[in-house]
């Protein structure tokens, strides 16, 4: 997908950071968002090069085992970093855009080594930008190891942590200017971000992705606008108004938000700028004593020729259509409308919108859109798009915790 | 995304010496949020000083010893935020307060007076720093030379007394500091280092990456349609239609014009060419780039205005079939929406990330793109109000050649003969001090 230039040259994100700074939420969030926007993107990471070795015991955690003083350990270590690292120029060299390096980069020495394999191996042009994740915040620190480190550590308790933290931080160097990086420094969750050198498109793009994460889990809920005359037609696209039986769905919609959302009327409300849309989240709203922001960005997918047909009379008009829809679902594009990828384009500021709430979201849209909006926080890959379930008078709630998202769905009759 | 939040009213100061880009980044700011459709305005220290205390002000105006200099000073630095407290009260959304404002006491009193006037306004501090002599030696240069405080000295005068005006803020400057507790973004240097601190909210996040592109490199971006059109000639609007003959002969001769304005290679591959995915831009684009040996991006944010019902109809048919719409978009043809379409507001927002990407970019800029488009491009970077916007003469077969300095924008059109290839050239240099439309009762008003 060519949206800005494929950049001519490669990307590699480095992340450095103390254990329990949220490297490894940082990196699982960017490496998502980078894949939803087109490009091919991987982390690798001391973990990931564990886990790719089967010679090696997998109950011990090599990237966080706690005992400073075992000398093997600490070598087994600097050797899955030295892995990973190699993996990644073998990703970059063949059809890789952009990778994330999870590994040792507590020194100067570490990043020294790091700077000089990247410029030995790879046989093309590459940026690195350094991504530091500095927290002081003990509550920041402790809420970080509740939520992520204790399901990977089995015998030891939350205070052996922190103390092996400690030990590390001893020898710990944060990054300097005269390092001649590129770099940005996110301290206790962006309440402080400094940036040294930023350059690129791409760089600045992901710095304002950066600027809006935070770690509150807060809820997101798709849902579809609600019945209208032409689904009981069975037509695609147009900008009809809610049947009878949608407006009276809207109320039902309307009455389980009231339970769910308990009185918050401080959401993120957003709807598109189609009747549908609009009317669904008027009748919400209503109930809700809130109201919704209508924004272009989430109007359905452009049909284009085909609007306003029917299934049946599109699959006997545009025969072609439709098997190069068939072929290629992602991609296709509506002759004189829109393609999926040309939806996420559209849909892309919105994400920021949700990734910058700290509060509840509610979006009311239609089926493409909400297709994307679902595959940033679902899938790992774009082109499982296309075959996404988003029935109708149905409420998708997303809670995106650390590493994943957990989903449920309510049927509203 | 227009319209995010509006009951929320913003103030931005800027802090930082003499020659730092102050003003600079409160233009652009203020320009911004004026295309995005917030009511902005810039309230400078410096012109309430200049129409209170007159222009013959040397250095010694601004020694920090000088006590009646200083509550001279001091009380133009009140009225202006009094007028911005006035704007935002009256129906502003974002008020910029463009001044040096360098020590903890004046910021303190400065952010108790907002906070204490509204509720849940959100402030913002810009501190501009800069070190580089040769960066502060040309922005002296290129602003401050023309400043009306010098318009009896020559500019070696001139230069004398600022840098001599400099050493006088440098006496008391503080810089930022985290226990003032502040929202601020520090940019050193023009953006190689920034700092942000507690900035959080849309608007605010959004300026914070606006700030981090800033920069004064004098680009060019140069503006083109696509050569005539088959709907061109049958007078139709809308439609995916592909070139005429005198369409055709366009592109050839546009190549030439470009080949000639871009001699080497590495100029050539530094060009960020855009172009929508319209028939009659991509052909007239792949003609300029076979010719260049550069590859356009193909963008669908640059296709033309989407007329919806309208789309492949005549003004004559549609003011036939749909004469209540006819009307409606000649009262408004900015916020007219074709039914099923869009209206120019819609194009203005959809665009923005291009506008964002022109910004940042230090390199030439070259769009081949269509008429509605290219008003809005024109108007953002010649700074038109935007009702300006949907009758901006934006003729077929003409390169509209901009090069946006730190006040002014200075233009360049090339009309091309498509047949004949003759070219004539129309040059134009607008100095935004001197916008014909405001007569300038005091400098207050600038």
């Amino acid at each position: 997908m060519q949206q800005y230039k494929k950049s001519q040259y490669k990307l590699i994100l480095v992340l450095v950071g103390l254990p329990a700074r949220g490297k490894t939420h940082i990196s699982y969030k960017l490496n998502r968002y980078l894949n939803w926007i087109g490009y091919k993107s991987e982390i690798f990471s001391i973990k990931g090069a564990q886990q790719n070795n089967t010679q090696l015991d997998q109950n011990i955690d090599y990237e966080l085992e706690i005992d400073p003083t075992n000398q093997q350990f600490a070598e087994v270590r600097q050797q899955l970093s030295f892995t990973a690292a190699q993996e990644l120029v073998s990703f970059l060299q063949s059809d890789g855009d952009i990778a994330l390096y999870n590994g040792l980069t507590s020194t100067k020495l570490d990043r020294q080594k790091l700077k000089s394999l990247f410029k030995e191996k790879l046989k093309l042009e590459y940026q690195v930008f350094w991504i530091e994740s500095i927290c002081d915040d003990p509550q920041v620190i402790l809420n970080n190891i509740n939520e992520s480190k204790l399901s990977r550590f089995k015998d030891q308790t939350i205070e052996q942590f922190m103390n092996y933290i400690n030990v590390l931080a001893q020898n710990y160097e944060s990054l300097e200017n005269i390092e001649n990086l590129s770099y940005i420094k996110l301290i206790n969750i962006g309440k402080l971000v400094k940036v040294h050198m930023l350059e690129g498109y791409l760089c600045s793009k992901i710095v304002s992705f950066l600027l809006n994460l935070h770690a509150n889990n807060r809820q997101i809920y798709l849902v579809r606008s609600c019945q209208t005359e032409y689904h009981q037609l069975d037509k695609i696209g147009g900008d009809p108004e809610l049947s009878i039986t949608g407006k009276q769905n809207s109320q039902q919609l309307g009455d389980y938000f009231i339970e769910e959302l308990k009185g918050n009327k401080n959401i993120t409300f957003f709807t598109s700028q189609m009747k549908r849309g609009i009317q669904t989240a008027e009748i919400v709203g209503d109930k809700l004593g809130i109201k919704a922001l209508k924004t272009k960005n989430l109007d359905e997918i452009d049909y284009g020729i085909c609007d306003g047909l029917t299934v049946k009379e599109i699959a006997a008009k545009y025969p072609k259509q439709i098997k190069e829809r068939k072929a290629n679902p992602l991609e296709f594009k509506y002759p004189r409308g829109e393609s999926f990828l040309d939806v996420i384009h559209r849909v892309e500021p919105i994400i920021y919108e949700i990734e910058r709430s700290r509060e509840p979201v509610l979006i009311i849209a239609h089926v493409a859109v909400l297709k994307c909006l679902y595959a940033y926080y679902h899938c790992n890959q774009i082109n499982e798009i296309p075959n996404i379930d988003i029935p109708i008078n149905c409420v998708i709630k997303l809670v995106p915790i650390p590493y994943h998202c957990l989903e449920s769905r309510v049927i509203i009759k | 995304m227009q319209g995010c939040n509006r009951s929320q009213k913003i103030a931005i100061c800027t802090v930082g010496l003499p020659a730092r880009g102050k003003t600079y980044i409160s233009r652009k700011l203020n320009r911004y949020f004026n295309w995005l459709g917030y009511k902005s305005r810039v309230f400078i220290n410096g012109n309430y000083r200049r129409e209170i205390c007159g222009t013959e002000c040397n250095s010694l105006f601004f020694d920090p010893h000088n006590e009646e200099a200083q509550k001279a000073r001091s009380d133009c630095a009140k009225m202006a935020l009094q007028d911005l407290i006035q704007f935002l009260k009256n129906g502003g959304d974002v008020g910029i307060l463009d001044g040096t404002n360098i020590t903890k006491e004046r910021r303190h009193q400065i952010e108790n007076e907002l906070k204490s006037s509204f509720n849940g306004i959100q402030t913002l501090w810009i501190e501009s720093i800069c070190n580089d002599s040769k960066v502060i030696q040309n922005n002296i240069r290129l602003t401050k030379i023309n400043n009306p405080d010098y318009c009896n000295m020559n500019s070696e005068q001139a230069t004398i007394d600022f840098l001599n005006r400099i050493k006088m803020y440098e006496q008391i400057y503080e810089t930022i500091t985290d226990d003032e507790n502040l929202s601020y973004i520090k940019t050193m240097n023009v953006g190689a280092d920034i700092i942000v601190h507690q900035v959080f909210g849309f608007l605010l996040s959004k300026i914070v990456s606006f700030i981090m592109n800033l920069h004064t490199y004098p680009r060019p971006i140069y503006l083109s349609r696509h050569g005539e059109s088959q709907y061109n000639v049958d007078d139709r609007v809308g439609g995916d239609s592909d070139l005429s003959q005198l369409g055709e002969m366009y592109a050839d001769k546009l190549a030439d014009f470009f080949y000639q304005e871009f001699p080497t290679k590495e100029i050539k591959n530094d060009i960020i060419f855009l172009t929508s995915t319209m028939r009659r831009a991509v052909h007239t684009s792949d003609v300029v780039a076979q010719k260049l040996e550069i590859q356009p991006l193909q963008l669908k944010t640059l296709d033309e205005i989407n007329v919806g019902i309208c789309d492949g109809m005549t003004y004559t048919e549609i003011a036939q079939k749909f004469p209540n719409d006819f009307q409606e978009r000649k009262i408004n043809k900015l916020g007219y929406r074709y039914p099923r379409g869009e209206s120019y507001l819609d194009l203005i927002s959809r665009i923005e990330p291009v506008i964002f990407e022109i910004e940042r970019s230090r390199q030439p800029v070259m769009i081949i793109a269509h008429q509605a488009i290219l008003r809005c491009l024109y108007a953002y970077f010649h700074q038109n109000e935007i009702p300006e916007v949907p009758t901006l003469d934006i003729p077929l077969h003409c390169v509209i050649k901009l090069t946006p300095a730190a006040y002014f924008c200075d233009e360049k059109r090339v009309l091309i003969n498509p047949q004949t290839g003759e070219i004539s050239i129309k040059e134009e240099y607008v100095q935004e001090f001197v916008r014909s439309k405001s007569k300038q009762k005091s400098f207050i008003d600038l």
